[in-house]
Protein backbone atom coordinates (compact mmCIF):
# COMPACT_ATOMS: atom_id res chain seq x y z
CA UNK A 1 0.00 0.00 0.00
CA UNK A 2 1.22 3.49 -0.71
CA UNK A 3 -0.06 7.03 -0.62
CA UNK A 4 0.60 9.59 -3.35
CA UNK A 5 0.14 13.24 -2.52
CA UNK A 6 1.03 16.24 -4.67
CA UNK A 7 3.47 18.78 -3.24
CA UNK A 8 0.66 21.36 -3.38
CA UNK A 9 -1.58 19.26 -1.16
CA UNK A 10 1.32 18.53 1.20
CA UNK A 11 1.87 22.28 1.49
CA UNK A 12 -1.83 22.78 2.24
CA UNK A 13 -1.71 20.10 4.95
CA UNK A 14 1.43 21.72 6.38
CA UNK A 15 -0.22 25.15 6.41
CA UNK A 16 -3.26 23.79 8.26
CA UNK A 17 -0.92 22.25 10.86
CA UNK A 18 0.98 25.52 11.21
CA UNK A 19 -2.21 27.60 11.52
CA UNK A 20 -3.56 25.39 14.28
CA UNK A 21 -0.22 25.07 16.10
CA UNK A 22 0.24 24.49 19.05
CA UNK A 23 -3.05 22.60 18.75
CA UNK A 24 -3.40 19.50 16.63
CA UNK A 25 -4.87 20.02 13.19
CA UNK A 26 -6.85 17.33 11.44
CA UNK A 27 -8.84 16.68 8.33
CA UNK A 28 -9.70 14.16 5.67
CA UNK A 29 -7.99 13.12 2.46
CA UNK A 30 -10.26 12.75 -0.54
CA UNK A 31 -9.08 10.90 -3.59
CA UNK A 32 -9.00 7.66 -5.45
CA UNK A 33 -7.99 4.09 -4.73
CA UNK A 34 -6.27 2.18 -7.48
CA UNK A 35 -5.31 -1.28 -6.32
CA UNK A 36 -2.67 -0.84 -3.66
CA UNK A 37 -2.17 2.86 -4.32
CA UNK A 38 -4.18 5.74 -2.93
CA UNK A 39 -3.93 9.14 -4.50
CA UNK A 40 -5.05 12.16 -2.52
CA UNK A 41 -6.65 14.73 -4.77
CA UNK A 42 -8.17 17.07 -2.25
CA UNK A 43 -7.76 17.81 1.43
CA UNK A 44 -10.64 18.73 3.66
CA UNK A 45 -9.43 20.49 6.82
CA UNK A 46 -11.96 19.91 9.62
CA UNK A 47 -12.49 21.35 13.06
CA UNK A 48 -10.74 19.63 15.93
CA UNK A 49 -13.61 19.27 18.41
CA UNK A 50 -11.58 17.71 21.20
CA UNK A 51 -11.83 19.41 24.60
CA UNK A 52 -10.00 22.73 24.04
CA UNK A 53 -7.42 22.31 26.82
CA UNK A 54 -6.19 19.09 25.27
CA UNK A 55 -6.10 20.01 21.62
CA UNK A 56 -2.32 20.27 21.86
CA UNK A 57 -2.16 16.52 21.90
CA UNK A 58 -5.49 15.17 20.72
CA UNK A 59 -7.90 15.62 17.89
CA UNK A 60 -11.43 14.46 17.29
CA UNK A 61 -13.49 14.96 14.17
CA UNK A 62 -17.26 15.08 14.58
CA UNK A 63 -18.75 11.87 13.10
CA UNK A 64 -21.36 13.92 11.25
CA UNK A 65 -18.51 15.81 9.53
CA UNK A 66 -17.33 12.42 8.26
CA UNK A 67 -20.82 11.74 6.88
CA UNK A 68 -20.88 15.09 5.09
CA UNK A 69 -17.35 14.53 3.77
CA UNK A 70 -18.32 11.11 2.43
CA UNK A 71 -21.38 12.58 0.73
CA UNK A 72 -19.26 15.38 -0.72
CA UNK A 73 -16.61 12.92 -1.92
CA UNK A 74 -19.30 10.81 -3.57
CA UNK A 75 -20.73 13.88 -5.27
CA UNK A 76 -17.37 14.68 -6.89
CA UNK A 77 -16.60 11.05 -7.71
CA UNK A 78 -13.97 10.50 -5.03
CA UNK A 79 -13.65 8.53 -1.79
CA UNK A 80 -12.55 9.53 1.68
CA UNK A 81 -9.26 7.62 1.55
CA UNK A 82 -7.74 8.71 4.81
CA UNK A 83 -7.06 11.17 7.56
CA UNK A 84 -4.32 13.72 8.11
CA UNK A 85 -3.33 15.20 11.43
CA UNK A 86 -0.44 17.04 12.99
CA UNK A 87 1.73 16.16 15.97
CA UNK A 88 2.87 19.51 17.43
CA UNK A 89 6.50 19.20 18.52
CA UNK A 90 6.36 15.43 18.29
CA UNK A 91 7.52 12.93 15.67
CA UNK A 92 5.07 11.83 12.97
CA UNK A 93 4.71 8.36 14.43
CA UNK A 94 1.40 6.97 15.72
CA UNK A 95 0.78 6.96 19.46
CA UNK A 96 -1.08 4.33 21.46
CA UNK A 97 -4.05 6.71 21.33
CA UNK A 98 -3.81 6.88 17.52
CA UNK A 99 -3.79 3.08 17.44
CA UNK A 100 -6.76 2.70 19.82
CA UNK A 101 -8.89 5.02 17.70
CA UNK A 102 -7.63 4.06 14.26
CA UNK A 103 -10.26 3.31 11.66
CA UNK A 104 -9.42 0.32 9.46
CA UNK A 105 -8.65 0.87 5.78
CA UNK A 106 -8.00 4.62 6.14
CA UNK A 107 -4.47 5.84 5.55
CA UNK A 108 -3.22 8.14 8.32
CA UNK A 109 -0.91 10.91 7.25
CA UNK A 110 0.87 12.41 10.27
CA UNK A 111 2.82 15.65 9.97
CA UNK A 112 5.17 16.85 12.63
CA UNK A 113 4.91 20.60 13.29
CA UNK A 114 8.01 21.76 15.17
CA UNK A 115 7.92 25.17 16.80
CA UNK A 116 5.16 26.20 14.43
CA UNK A 117 6.80 24.94 11.24
CA UNK A 118 5.55 21.86 9.41
CA UNK A 119 8.36 19.36 8.88
CA UNK A 120 8.42 15.61 8.34
CA UNK A 121 5.32 13.63 7.29
CA UNK A 122 4.80 9.89 7.34
CA UNK A 123 1.87 7.68 6.34
CA UNK A 124 0.46 4.79 8.34
CA UNK A 125 -2.31 2.25 8.15
CA UNK A 126 -3.94 0.07 10.79
CA UNK A 127 -2.98 -3.59 10.55
CA UNK A 128 -6.12 -5.69 10.05
CA UNK A 129 -5.86 -7.30 13.52
CA UNK A 130 -5.78 -3.81 15.15
CA UNK A 131 -2.46 -4.65 16.84
CA UNK A 132 -0.31 -1.93 15.27
CA UNK A 133 0.02 0.79 12.66
CA UNK A 134 2.13 -0.18 9.65
CA UNK A 135 4.07 2.43 7.72
CA UNK A 136 3.01 3.06 4.15
CA UNK A 137 5.15 4.37 1.35
CA UNK A 138 4.49 8.13 1.02
CA UNK A 139 5.22 9.63 -2.37
CA UNK A 140 5.11 13.40 -2.73
CA UNK A 141 4.76 14.33 -6.38
CA UNK A 142 6.24 17.62 -7.52
CA UNK A 143 3.93 18.16 -10.45
CA UNK A 144 0.47 19.57 -10.15
CA UNK A 145 -2.31 17.03 -10.04
CA UNK B 1 -36.83 -4.18 6.72
CA UNK B 2 -34.34 -1.43 7.53
CA UNK B 3 -30.93 -0.61 6.15
CA UNK B 4 -27.44 -0.02 7.48
CA UNK B 5 -25.17 2.54 5.87
CA UNK B 6 -21.58 1.32 5.84
CA UNK B 7 -18.89 4.04 5.76
CA UNK B 8 -16.33 4.03 2.95
CA UNK B 9 -13.62 2.78 5.30
CA UNK B 10 -15.54 -0.42 6.04
CA UNK B 11 -16.81 -1.18 2.54
CA UNK B 12 -13.68 -3.23 1.86
CA UNK B 13 -15.19 -5.75 4.29
CA UNK B 14 -18.72 -5.78 2.86
CA UNK B 15 -17.71 -6.57 -0.70
CA UNK B 16 -18.04 -2.90 -1.58
CA UNK B 17 -21.64 -2.57 -0.37
CA UNK B 18 -22.49 0.81 1.11
CA UNK B 19 -26.08 -0.02 2.08
CA UNK B 20 -27.03 -3.35 3.58
CA UNK B 21 -30.65 -4.35 4.18
CA UNK B 22 -31.32 -6.04 7.54
CA UNK B 23 -34.29 -7.85 9.06
CA UNK B 24 -33.31 -7.16 12.70
CA UNK B 25 -35.64 -5.10 14.88
CA UNK B 26 -33.05 -3.57 17.24
CA UNK B 27 -29.75 -1.78 16.66
CA UNK B 28 -27.78 -4.48 18.52
CA UNK B 29 -29.39 -7.29 16.54
CA UNK B 30 -28.80 -5.41 13.28
CA UNK B 31 -25.07 -5.17 14.03
CA UNK B 32 -24.97 -8.87 14.87
CA UNK B 33 -26.77 -9.64 11.61
CA UNK B 34 -24.22 -7.54 9.74
CA UNK B 35 -21.33 -9.26 11.55
CA UNK B 36 -22.70 -12.72 10.69
CA UNK B 37 -23.18 -11.79 7.07
CA UNK B 38 -19.73 -10.19 6.78
CA UNK B 39 -17.38 -11.99 9.21
CA UNK B 40 -14.41 -9.88 8.02
CA UNK B 41 -16.29 -6.79 9.18
CA UNK B 42 -17.03 -8.21 12.64
CA UNK B 43 -13.43 -7.84 13.87
CA UNK B 44 -13.49 -4.17 12.90
CA UNK B 45 -16.78 -3.43 14.65
CA UNK B 46 -16.16 -5.42 17.82
CA UNK B 47 -13.09 -5.86 20.01
CA UNK B 48 -12.04 -9.44 20.91
CA UNK B 49 -14.05 -8.91 24.15
CA UNK B 50 -17.18 -8.27 22.08
CA UNK B 51 -17.35 -4.52 22.84
CA UNK B 52 -18.02 -2.03 20.06
CA UNK B 53 -14.68 -0.50 19.08
CA UNK B 54 -14.14 3.10 20.28
CA UNK B 55 -14.30 4.61 16.80
CA UNK B 56 -17.71 3.12 15.97
CA UNK B 57 -20.60 5.59 16.19
CA UNK B 58 -24.15 4.65 15.33
CA UNK B 59 -26.70 7.14 14.12
CA UNK B 60 -30.32 6.23 13.53
CA UNK B 61 -31.87 8.65 11.05
CA UNK B 62 -29.30 11.33 12.06
CA UNK B 63 -29.66 10.73 15.79
CA UNK B 64 -26.89 9.23 17.91
CA UNK B 65 -28.21 5.91 19.27
CA UNK B 66 -26.41 6.62 22.56
CA UNK B 67 -29.02 9.33 23.12
CA UNK B 68 -31.79 6.84 22.28
CA UNK B 69 -31.68 3.38 23.87
CA UNK B 70 -28.22 2.29 22.66
CA UNK B 71 -28.14 -1.22 21.27
CA UNK B 72 -31.74 -1.75 22.43
CA UNK B 73 -33.00 1.05 20.19
CA UNK B 74 -35.80 -0.42 18.07
CA UNK B 75 -35.60 -0.33 14.29
CA UNK B 76 -38.74 0.25 12.29
CA UNK B 77 -39.53 -0.39 8.66
CA UNK B 78 -37.53 1.97 6.48
CA UNK B 79 -35.14 3.12 9.24
CA UNK B 80 -31.58 3.85 8.20
CA UNK B 81 -28.86 3.02 10.71
CA UNK B 82 -25.55 4.72 9.90
CA UNK B 83 -22.19 3.49 11.07
CA UNK B 84 -19.95 6.55 11.26
CA UNK B 85 -16.32 6.42 12.31
CA UNK B 86 -15.08 8.74 15.03
CA UNK B 87 -11.80 9.97 13.67
CA UNK B 88 -9.56 10.77 16.61
CA UNK B 89 -5.95 10.56 17.66
CA UNK B 90 -3.05 12.52 18.97
CA UNK B 91 0.44 12.04 20.22
CA UNK B 92 -0.28 11.46 23.88
CA UNK B 93 -0.23 8.07 25.52
CA UNK B 94 -3.65 7.68 26.99
CA UNK B 95 -6.33 5.31 28.06
CA UNK B 96 -9.06 5.20 25.46
CA UNK B 97 -11.93 7.55 26.11
CA UNK B 98 -15.46 7.22 24.84
CA UNK B 99 -17.83 9.86 23.61
CA UNK B 100 -20.05 10.45 26.65
CA UNK B 101 -23.27 12.37 26.09
CA UNK B 102 -23.16 14.99 28.83
CA UNK B 103 -26.54 16.36 27.74
CA UNK B 104 -28.10 13.05 28.80
CA UNK B 105 -26.28 13.16 32.15
CA UNK B 106 -27.25 16.78 32.85
CA UNK B 107 -30.89 16.28 31.87
CA UNK B 108 -31.10 13.34 34.25
CA UNK B 109 -29.51 15.37 37.02
CA UNK B 110 -31.96 18.25 36.52
CA UNK B 111 -34.99 15.93 36.59
CA UNK B 112 -33.62 14.04 39.60
CA UNK B 113 -32.99 17.27 41.54
CA UNK B 114 -36.46 18.57 40.70
CA UNK B 115 -38.11 15.31 41.79
CA UNK B 116 -36.23 15.18 45.11
CA UNK B 117 -36.85 18.84 45.96
CA UNK B 118 -40.54 18.39 45.08
CA UNK B 119 -40.64 15.31 47.34
CA UNK B 120 -39.17 17.34 50.23
CA UNK B 121 -41.36 20.40 49.77
CA UNK B 122 -44.57 18.35 49.56
CA UNK B 123 -43.31 15.80 52.16
CA UNK B 124 -43.91 12.89 49.79
CA UNK B 125 -41.39 10.35 51.13
CA UNK B 126 -42.59 7.72 48.63
CA UNK B 127 -40.89 9.63 45.79
CA UNK B 128 -37.46 8.97 47.32
CA UNK B 129 -37.47 5.17 46.83
CA UNK B 130 -38.71 5.67 43.24
CA UNK B 131 -35.75 7.93 42.45
CA UNK B 132 -33.45 5.49 44.31
CA UNK B 133 -34.74 2.61 42.17
CA UNK B 134 -34.29 4.56 38.93
CA UNK B 135 -30.73 5.46 39.94
CA UNK B 136 -29.84 1.89 40.89
CA UNK B 137 -31.45 0.47 37.72
CA UNK B 138 -29.51 3.10 35.73
CA UNK B 139 -26.31 2.02 37.46
CA UNK B 140 -26.98 -1.65 36.66
CA UNK B 141 -27.67 -0.82 33.01
CA UNK B 142 -24.92 1.78 32.68
CA UNK B 143 -27.48 4.37 31.57
CA UNK B 144 -28.67 7.68 33.06
CA UNK B 145 -31.48 7.33 35.63
CA UNK B 146 -33.87 9.66 33.79
CA UNK B 147 -32.80 8.66 30.28
CA UNK B 148 -36.46 8.47 29.25
CA UNK B 149 -36.93 12.18 30.04
CA UNK B 150 -33.86 13.00 27.94
CA UNK B 151 -35.16 10.91 25.04
CA UNK B 152 -38.51 12.71 25.22
CA UNK B 153 -36.78 16.11 25.11
CA UNK B 154 -34.57 14.93 22.24
CA UNK B 155 -37.67 13.87 20.29
CA UNK B 156 -39.03 17.41 20.72
CA UNK B 157 -35.65 18.78 19.60
CA UNK B 158 -35.46 20.84 22.78
CA UNK B 159 -32.00 19.60 23.59
CA UNK B 160 -28.98 18.57 21.56
CA UNK B 161 -26.49 15.80 22.38
CA UNK B 162 -23.22 17.01 23.85
CA UNK B 163 -20.65 14.34 23.14
CA UNK B 164 -17.47 14.80 25.13
CA UNK B 165 -14.57 12.32 25.13
CA UNK B 166 -14.73 11.03 28.69
CA UNK B 167 -14.82 7.87 30.79
CA UNK B 168 -18.39 6.59 31.33
CA UNK B 169 -17.42 4.40 34.33
CA UNK B 170 -16.99 7.15 36.96
CA UNK B 171 -20.41 8.59 36.08
CA UNK B 172 -21.94 5.16 36.53
CA UNK B 173 -20.19 4.79 39.88
CA UNK B 174 -21.41 8.22 40.99
CA UNK B 175 -24.99 7.27 40.03
CA UNK B 176 -24.65 4.09 42.12
CA UNK B 177 -23.43 6.06 45.14
CA UNK B 178 -26.40 8.44 44.85
CA UNK B 179 -28.83 5.55 44.46
CA UNK B 180 -27.37 3.86 47.53
CA UNK B 181 -27.69 7.04 49.62
CA UNK B 182 -31.36 7.33 48.62
CA UNK B 183 -31.90 3.63 49.41
CA UNK B 184 -30.47 4.36 52.87
CA UNK B 185 -32.81 7.38 53.12
CA UNK B 186 -35.73 5.06 52.31
CA UNK B 187 -34.70 2.71 55.11
CA UNK B 188 -34.55 5.73 57.46
CA UNK B 189 -38.10 6.81 56.47
CA UNK B 190 -39.39 3.27 57.08
CA UNK B 191 -37.59 3.19 60.43
CA UNK B 192 -39.42 6.38 61.42
CA UNK B 193 -36.37 8.64 61.14
CA UNK B 194 -37.53 11.31 58.69
CA UNK B 195 -34.76 13.75 59.68
CA UNK B 196 -32.11 11.19 58.72
CA UNK B 197 -34.04 10.32 55.53
CA UNK B 198 -34.34 13.93 54.39
CA UNK B 199 -30.74 14.59 55.44
CA UNK B 200 -29.48 11.84 53.13
CA UNK B 201 -31.84 13.02 50.39
CA UNK B 202 -30.39 16.52 50.67
CA UNK B 203 -26.86 15.13 50.40
CA UNK B 204 -27.91 13.66 47.02
CA UNK B 205 -29.61 16.94 46.00
CA UNK B 206 -26.47 18.92 46.92
CA UNK B 207 -24.08 16.56 45.09
CA UNK B 208 -26.35 16.53 42.04
CA UNK B 209 -26.53 20.34 42.10
CA UNK B 210 -22.75 20.64 42.43
CA UNK B 211 -22.34 18.46 39.35
CA UNK B 212 -25.15 20.11 37.38
CA UNK B 213 -24.25 23.74 38.09
CA UNK B 214 -20.51 23.67 38.86
CA UNK B 215 -19.53 20.71 36.67
CA UNK B 216 -17.95 18.82 39.52
CA UNK B 217 -18.85 15.16 40.01
CA UNK B 218 -17.90 14.11 43.54
CA UNK B 219 -18.66 10.44 42.83
CA UNK B 220 -16.32 10.61 39.80
CA UNK B 221 -13.60 12.19 41.97
CA UNK B 222 -14.00 9.31 44.46
CA UNK B 223 -13.79 6.84 41.56
CA UNK B 224 -10.54 8.40 40.31
CA UNK B 225 -9.14 8.47 43.83
CA UNK B 226 -9.89 4.74 44.17
CA UNK B 227 -8.22 4.27 40.77
CA UNK B 228 -5.14 6.09 42.03
CA UNK B 229 -4.80 3.93 45.12
CA UNK B 230 -5.11 0.85 42.89
CA UNK B 231 -8.56 -0.39 43.98
CA UNK B 232 -9.43 -3.39 41.76
CA UNK B 233 -12.20 -2.65 39.25
CA UNK B 234 -11.50 1.09 39.17
CA UNK B 235 -9.51 0.86 35.97
CA UNK B 236 -9.97 4.27 34.36
CA UNK B 237 -7.61 7.15 35.08
CA UNK B 238 -8.95 10.69 34.70
CA UNK B 239 -8.70 12.26 31.23
CA UNK B 240 -5.44 14.24 31.28
CA UNK B 241 -5.54 17.98 31.87
CA UNK B 242 -8.51 18.11 34.25
CA UNK B 243 -8.94 17.91 38.00
CA UNK B 244 -10.34 14.40 38.67
CA UNK B 245 -14.14 14.78 38.89
CA UNK B 246 -14.24 17.98 36.86
CA UNK B 247 -16.34 17.86 33.70
CA UNK B 248 -14.08 17.81 30.61
CA UNK B 249 -14.69 21.09 28.78
CA UNK B 250 -17.28 21.07 26.06
CA UNK B 251 -15.97 20.89 22.49
CA UNK B 252 -16.58 24.19 20.70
Amino acid sequence: MSLRVSSELMAEIGRHGEEQYPEEAAGLLLGAVDGETRSARRVLPLANVFDSEQRGRRYLINPLDILHAEDEAERVGMDVVGVFHSHPDHPPTPSKFDLDWAVPWYVYLITSVREGVASESRAWKLQDDHSQMIEELLTVEQEAR
Amino acid sequence: MSSIRVPTALRAYTGGQGEVAVEAVTVGAALQELAVRFPALATHLFSPEGQLRPYVNLFLNDEDVRSLAGEHTPLSEGDRLMILPSVAGGWTMSTSLKAVDHSALQTSMAVRMGALIAAFVTDQTWLVPIVAALMLIGTARGKPDFGFAYRALRKLNWIAPDLIPDNPEPHRFALGVGGTLLAAATVAFIAGLPVVGWGLTWVVIALTGLNLFAGFCVGCAVYYWLNRIGMPGFIKAPPPGIIPGQRPSRPE
